[in-house]
This record gives structure tokens, sequence and C-alpha cells, in this order.
């Protein structure tokens, strides 16, 4: 294997694909003693080839392998591919279409973050417990989007032009139900997991990540918002309905571990609020813009960005007036956070036993970086 | 020592009546180990959170017997869970060959048996080149009843193996 | 965060540093894009990222166009107060696809350019750690995403 060399009085450990916590990549730790003196991702176990894949698809065909870059957060994904699609056919689409948009993707962005807290509290050690709590609540979630789109996880829901069917009786006071419910289990979250001595005893003062480290390094989403920078794409470039929804951009300043999990759980909190007001305030209107199913988009490249629950997403597009796409590059937030990720062993004092409550704090998805 | 146990069995096939008592052994034993499937604790891909949700609370699959646990070599069974690609299809052959014999395959979902959506992709493969597949679960992700079903039926294919489904003896 | 920031941004810049790039344009809100030489492609980083403040890497690749004989590499850089992206573009001929690195200047473009080496098959000359990022290690093919890929290097 062609690594880095081994430095000498240093043991390489490789851990790999086969291990409870570390999810589908290997990674080299250099140790000295309980120290890591060093970390080396080794990326590219589920590399698939998406963006070759996608140019031998037509523009349609193209967000079912696109919608699998990150099966927990689907929506978000989806909508970075049509909004691209959209720029590039100069469609317009209705208001009550970007409202469901932005409900569905905040409903993604719910279960993405309660997975997230699922294992990083599973990698602390001892709270498996708290895992199959959040395999309870993400099952309403799971189920509500059965019963709008007919799938759980790849919803494939948005078409260019709108959404693709409207939303079914009663499903206004469904969410609002699931919303109550949901808002009475957080405490319970905040009780065992943040207000918790022991997870603060694991959390606290780990892997300290300094705002001007963060931008240099490239890191985004929680990761950049844990340690105090204010940057979100949705109050950025406003897309889908962000520009009528009220929320804010939330930091915290420890830049720890702890701050990390910490941004996840007010933004699972404000994303509750945001679902409740979309339930009462949705606009009348169609849904859908009708758009020919073999549509050619002129010639050109197009660029759009989303910010999904591990950060930031790019599509970049590129068309030459064919059926299918000439060129997709995908900027994908995980690979910006591996490179953190890498160089946090250098920034800060890390022992062995942290590392898997590390890595769950930056809450890498690998298929996303690999692509 | 395998030449003895096969005189001690071919003397004992002579015997008017074995054949109840290999019935009853084996389906002693076939009882016992179908509702004790241990897979290994290891995902390759996407369909890794429907995974999690049927190992969750909702639909759950240890009362069938099926825990996950990470120590390979006291596991019987691997489920590929999801796209493989060449590199990781390497290390599903090197847990594949760590295990005990009996040892069972599962491929879940679309992507193992045949690519599913990616199916021009250079980089992956399809796991039965790679290691002998018993049952196969379509599914894009499959929803949790496909994945019981699937399990389901692997239990029936133990329960009517004859000899403890050891096949290298 | 005004709106006007990228034009003016595209003005100031091509009044300041116009001989040493071949063009850059504004393409829509939000999004700038510069395309630089050969020749002076570092010396102008060094100058977005110290005058223009670009502290943030974004992301890098290439795109590979065989009928005009060229591949371009693209970085994608942000700026953190005004909020928009800059595409920082370079043309290589595809003959000769060689290129000073650019984690010189930004660090973390490091991963990207490994994969666009072993995509597109661009050298790096000056990079830390030129391996595989996420190819398996013993590929034998081509390079998968040129134009040109016919799906070798698959099979065993």
């Amino acid at each position: 294997m062609s690594e880095p060399e081994i430095v000498p009085d240093i043991m390489r450990i490789s851990w790999g694909p086969q291990h409870p916590m570390s999810g589908q990549t290997r990674i080299l730790l250099d140790l000295d003693g309980e120290k890591v003196h060093r970390i080396i991702a080794d990326l590219g176990f589920t590399h698939r080839g998406i963006e070759k894949i996608l140019e031998n698809r037509t523009y349609l065909q193209g967000i079912v392998p696109i919608e699998r870059m990150v099966m927990a957060d689907t929506p978000n994904i989806g909508l970075c591919y049509i909004k691209a699609i959209e720029e590039a056919m100069g469609v317009e689409v209705p208001e009550r279409a970007n409202w469901i948009r932005s409900l569905v993707c905040e409903m993604a962005r719910i279960n993405s973050h309660l997975y997230a807290f699922g294992l990083q509290a599973e990698s602390t050690g001892y709270f498996p417990a708290v895992f199959l709590w959040t395999t309870v609540d993400r099952a309403w979630i799971l189920q509500l989007f059965a019963e709008l789109t007919g799938a759980r996880w790849s919803l494939n829901f948005f078409l260019p032009g709108g959404v693709y069917k409207d939303l079914p009786e009663g499903f206004e006071n469904k969410i609002i139900e699931g919303v109550n419910y949901l808002r009475r289990r957080f405490q319970k979250y905040w009780d065992a997991m943040v207000e918790n001595y022991t997870f603060e005893m694991r959390c606290n003062d780990v892997a300290i990540l300094k705002p001007e480290d963060a931008i240099r390094l490239g890191a985004t989403g929680p990761v950049l918002r844990g340690s105090g920078v204010a940057i979100d794409i949705r109050k950025d470039e406003p897309y889908a309905a962000y520009g009528d929804l009220d929320f804010e951009v939330i930091t915290e300043d420890a830049c720890d571990s702890m701050a990390r999990t910490k941004v996840r759980f007010r933004e699972i909190v404000q994303a509750l609020n945001m679902m409740e007001q979309i339930a009462k305030e949705i606009p009348d209107g169609p849904v859908r813009t009708r758009v020919p199913f073999f549509a050619r988009p002129k010639a050109g490249e197009y660029l759009s960005r989303v910010e999904t629950s591990r950060g930031e997403l790019g599509v970049h597009l590129f068309t030459d007036g064919g059926m299918n796409p000439y060129r997709v590059k995908i900027n994908s937030p995980t690979l910006r956070n591996m490179y953190v990720f890498e160089r946090l062993a250098e920034l800060d004092e890390i022992l062995m036993a942290d590392i898997p409550v590390v890595i769950n704090s930056i809450d890498p998805w690998y298929l996303d970086s690999d692509r | 020592m395998q030449e003895e146990s096969k005189e001690l069995r071919r003397n004992f096939d002579s015997v008017p009546g074995s054949g109840i008592v290999y019935n009853v052994v084996d389906y002693l034993l076939g009882w016992a180990r179908k509702y004790s499937i241990w897979p290994i604790h290891f995902v390759t891909g996407c369909c890794s959170p429907e995974f999690m949700q049927v190992s969750g609370s909702e639909y759950d699959m240890e009362r069938l017997g099926i825990l996950p646990f990470a120590s390979v070599r006291q596991c019987d069974c691997i489920m590929v869970v999801g796209i493989v690609s060449r590199k990781m299809a390497l290390r599903v052959k090197y847990l594949y060959e760590q295990m005990g014999e009996p040892k069972y395959v599962v491929s879940v979902g679309a992507c193992p048996t045949g690519k599913g959506p990616f199916y021009d992709s250079y980089a992956a493969v399809a796991v039965d080149d790679y290691v002998p597949v018993d049952v196969y679960i379509p599914g894009c992700p499959p929803r949790p009843e496909a994945i019981i079903h699937g399990m389901m039926l692997l239990q029936e294919k133990i329960k009517k193996e004859k000899r403890l489904g050891v096949k290298n003896v | 965060m005004s709106r006007m920031s990228e034009s003016k941004f595209v003005e100031s810049f091509k009044t300041a540093h116009g001989d040493k790039i071949e063009s850059a344009e504004m393409l829509r809100s939000m999004r700038a894009s510069v395309l630089v030489k050969r020749e002076t492609f570092i010396e102008v980083a060094k100058v977005l990222r110290d005058e223009f403040g670009f502290t943030i890497p974004v992301s890098g690749g290439a795109i590979d166009y065989p009928k005009e004989d060229r591949m371009q590499m693209m970085y994608y850089l942000m700026h953190p107060e005004e909020r928009f992206i800059l595409i920082y573009r370079v043309d290589l001929p595809r003959e000769d696809l060689k290129l000073s690195t650019l984690t010189q200047v930004w660090e973390a473009m490091s991963f990207h350019e490994r994969e666009a080496h072993e995509m597109f098959g661009i050298e790096f000359e000056g990079h830390p750690n030129m391996i595989p990022l996420l190819l398996p290690p013993d590929w034998k093919g081509g390079h998968p995403l040129r134009k040109d890929f016919k799906g070798e290097g698959v099979a065993e």
C-alpha cells in the first residue's frame, strides 16, 4: 500500500471498515502511547462513480443515483440537483411548492441529526439505549415520509418545476401532532446527553478547533458553526421558502465536541419550530409547473448550493444542449470535514479513546465523500 | 480422525432405523441454530440506516435471535448491506474466510445483487463474484418487513440442512 | 453583504491585475469566475487570498474538453464576509497536464488535487502526499472521468 512512512517509536493501528464505530472507512492512527500523533484517512470504500454515471442518464433519470449520496438526508441533496436543472431550464416554481420543499427538507434535517446523536451516544461507549430511542423517534418521520411520497428514505419527491403531488388531507394536523410529541421527547435527550455529567466529561474540551483554523481548513456545517463562525447557506442565498420563515443561524463558542453536538440539538429545536410555522401558514396554489419530459436545457454552466445537515453541498452542472449533462461536479461537505479531521491531531492533543467521540462530533457520511 | 468417523458412520448406517436418529438430531440442531443467527456488525453502503431501523425498537430483529456482533470468529452470517466497491469486496472476502463453518451470506438490497441503480458503474461489483450468497433481498432500500422476510427464508434454509450445514467435511 | 459586491470585485480585480489573467466575469448573482494563465497561477492565487480576502477553500475539480483538446482545472473559493463563490480556473493542454499545486496557498485543496490526479491524470508539482484517494490501490485501468474512458480496469 502506498501510505506515508511510519516514524520510529510510533505504533500504527488500522481502524478498519469492520468495526462497530468506524463506519465504511479505514482510519490509520499513529500512536505515541495513548496520544494520537497523526491521523490518516483512507477513503474510497464506497466509491460508486456517481459523477460518471450522471453523464449517462437524462436529467430526470439522474435524480435517482444522486439522491443516494446521503441516505438519511436525501431531500436536501435532490433539491440541490433539481435547483441546478431549474436554473438551466429557466423554470419558475410556484410558492406552495417551495413551502412543501422546505417542510420536507426540515424533516430530513431532523432525521439526520437524530441519527448523528444516536451514533454520538453509542461512541461514548455506554449509551446504546439512546441510539434505540432515536430509532423510535425517527420512525414517525419515516412514517410521514411514506404517507407523503411512498418511500421511507430516498424520496425522489422533487421534480423540476415543483413537487410531485400535493399534501394529503389532514397532513398538517399530523405534522403538528408529531412536532408536539418530539418536543416532549426532546427534554429526555437533553437530560441524558447534554446536561449529563458523564457525557460532559467525555465531550468537553475534546478536540478544540479554533475559528481561524476552521476557516483556513475549509470546515463546513455544524463543525464550522460549533467554532463560532456563522455561515449558513439558508441565510446567505435563500432558496425554497427560507426567505419567508423565521429562523436564525445557530453558533456555539466553545469550539469543542460538545459545542458541535449542541449546535445539532438546537438545530433540531429550530427545525421543529419551522415545521410548525409551515404547517400553519402554508399558502394555497398549484404545486407543479409542467416541464416537458425530455427537456433539453440551453448550453452553459449552473452552480447551485444547499445547506444539508452536514454542511454545504454544491452541484455544478455543465450542459451542452443534449439530453444528458456534459459534466456534473459535486462539492461534498464530508470531504471538506475529513480534511479537518486529519489535521485535528496536530491542532490539539487527542487521546486514542477520544477518537470515536471526535469523529462522530464531525458527523461524516462516507458515501457522501466518496460519491 | 476423519477416516475413523467415516468408518463409524458407515457402521451406523447399516443399523436399521438409523435414519430416524439422523432426522431427529438434524431437526433439533437446526431448530437451535436457526434461532440464533449472529451477523457481523458490518455495513457497506447506503442501506445501512434501514438495517439499523430493523434492529431498532419498531421492527425488532433481535426477537428472532439475530444479534449483530462485533467479533468475527463468533458470528455465523455476513449481511452485505448496500453497495460494494472493489476495495470493500476484498474485505468482505477476508471476513468471510475468517468466519467459522457453517456460515451464510445474505445480500441485502439491490446493489450487492447486481449493482442496483448504479448498473454501469466502473467501481462497484456484484458481491456474488467474491463470496457465495445464500439469500438475496431486493429493494432500494428494502422495507424492514422485507429484510425480516429474507432472514426468515434463511431460517427455513437452515432448518432443512443436513449434517449441520458444514460444506467442507 | 450587499448584492453588488460580486461586480465590484470583478471591476476592481480587472483594473488592478488585468494583465495576469485571461478573463474575469460575473456569471450571475453570487457567482464570479476568473480564468487565469498557467504561468501566473500561483501569483494571482496569493493576491486573491491576501488582498481580496478569499480565505475559505470550498472544493476543486476538473473537466475534460476533448474536442477543444484541453482540460480545465477549477477551484471553488468563498469569501467569509461577502459569501459569494469564486470559480478560479486554469486551462491545460491535453498533452501537457502539469500544474503547480495550490496547497501552497490553501492547504485544504490537497484532497481535491489527489482526486483530480486519479480521475483525470493531471500532475500537480509539489503536492505533499500524492497517493490515490478514492480508487483502489491496484487500479490498472485508465483515468475514469476522461471522456475517452472505456471501462477498463474494472475486471480482475
